[in-house]
């Protein structure tokens, strides 16, 4: 047993409340077992972390109107197929005609469009700092070979804003190793700095969990804030440098809703003007609105920590990974997912 | 939807390199990593090359 491992499964000072930010970290810490190893007296939470559980019903009504009012094809990551809108999933949609392709990359977008040049594509880009070079480098290449029926549905969305709405909903957080691979570490410790904000940097192996966590709870003892980076064979201080100036030179910030969250001031990024033939709200002249979510499911209460999934009435019962009610039934990385494949 | 997949680098054309994770081979985009040579390992996301891994810094 390492040294970490055994400081996890031994613990027995203050009770620490510590946030995984990825959807990633939740699903793998489930998978592995790591839960079972802790002590009492550290809880893990689920933060909100997973693109797909915090992307609003609105956006998902975008989509439904791009395919089945303008028969766009709508190119997207597979889990957010099912993800609820106000009146009905894609997956719903596509009983109605609607044309869904299941993309690994951006990229595989357009060489589909290249492919079908009768066809308009819009590809559903969400996700993070991680994600979202991914969709630039998409629109440069289809500028560059002149591909015209592409475009980008865009809800990309910016971490350091969540950070510090969501301060004080944990005691330290195990900071998303891949959104840090491209944005570095000095957000970090401006978090710990300025707003006493604690983390750790993680890698996804049970090794690189159980590291981290360890550090968090070996920091922890001192009571002052703190970070540290556990994930040193990918993340890097300055982060990638080549994916932040890309982004920054063909995005910009914009207010942005999150499911359960609301809307963050400076939490999205959007298709600069000059890209505009690609930024598919400006094609098809979109009016996007939030949209309605189903009022009783608790979603937004369990993406800030403040209750856990079996906590809601819906949980289990009404929804469920066959028929998912909130976001964060139908993502595999969605807490109540997890909850409920874990049978926690 | 962050999960990365660590890849080793066959090789490198421009922009783009072929990558083998685990004997699944794969052209990912190469853009935002500089210099990077056969026998690389590199995480991809999304189709995309996004880091280098190096060995774990002295810490």
């Amino acid at each position: 047993m390492s040294d970490h491992q055994s400081l996890l499964s031994n613990y027995s000072g203050r009770p620490l409340r510590i946030m995984e930010v990825c959807g990633t970290h939740t699903h793998e810490i489930f998978r592995l077992g790591i839960r079972s190893l802790l002590s009492k007296n550290i809880e893990l939470i689920s933060g909100p972390g997973c693109p797909v559980c915090v992307t609003p019903p609105g956006y998902i009504d975008s989509a439904v109107e791009l395919a089945l009012k303008h028969h766009a094809v709508i190119a997207t990551f597979g889990d957010l197929i099912r993800v609820p809108g106000s009146e009905m999933s894609l997956a719903q949609a596509r009983s109605l005609g609607a044309k869904l392709k299941t993309v690994y990359s951006p990229l595989d977008a357009v060489d589909f469009a290249a492919d079908n040049p009768e066809k308009e594509v819009v590809f559903l880009a969400v996700g993070f700092e991680t994600t979202t070079p991914s969709a630039c480098i998409a629109v440069k290449r289809a500028a560059a070979l002149g591909i015209k029926n592409f475009s980008l549905l865009t809800a990309n969305k910016t971490m350091p804003q969540a950070y510090k709405a969501l301060q004080g909903s944990a005691d330290a957080f195990l900071y998303p190793g891949h959104v840090h691979a491209i944005i570095g570490t000095e957000l970090c410790e401006e978090l710990k700095n300025d707003y006493g904000v604690s983390g750790v940097v993680a890698g996804f192996t049970a090794e690189a969990v159980i590291k981290a966590l360890g550090m968090i709870v070996e920091y922890a003892q001192s009571g002052e804030p703190f970070c540290d980076n556990a994930y040193t064979s990918v993340v890097k201080a300055g982060g990638n440098v080549a994916a932040q100036q890309l982004v920054n030179s063909m995005m910009e910030p914009c207010d942005c809703v999150w499911r359960g969250l609301g809307e963050i001031k400076g939490s999205g990024m959007k298709l600069k003007s000059q890209w505009s033939e690609f930024d598919a709200v400006a094609k098809f002249s979109l009016t996007p609105d939030d949209g309605k979510c189903n009022p009783i499911c608790r979603c937004g209460e369990v993406l800030k920590g403040i209750c856990k999934p079996c906590d809601c009435p819906l949980f289990g019962k009404v929804c469920t990974p066959i028929n998912p009610v909130g976001a964060c039934m139908v993502s595999g990385e969605g807490a109540c997912s997890a909850f409920y494949q874990y049978g926690q | 939807m962050c999960v990365g997949l660590s890849a080793k680098v066959v090789s490198v054309n421009k922009d783009t390199a072929l990558v083998d994770a685990s004997g699944a081979r794969r052209e990912v985009s190469a853009e935002l990593l500089d210099d990077l040579e056969p026998g690389d390992y590199v995480m991809v996301h999304a189709g995309v090359a996004i880091a280098k891994i190096t060995p774990e810094d002295e810490e």
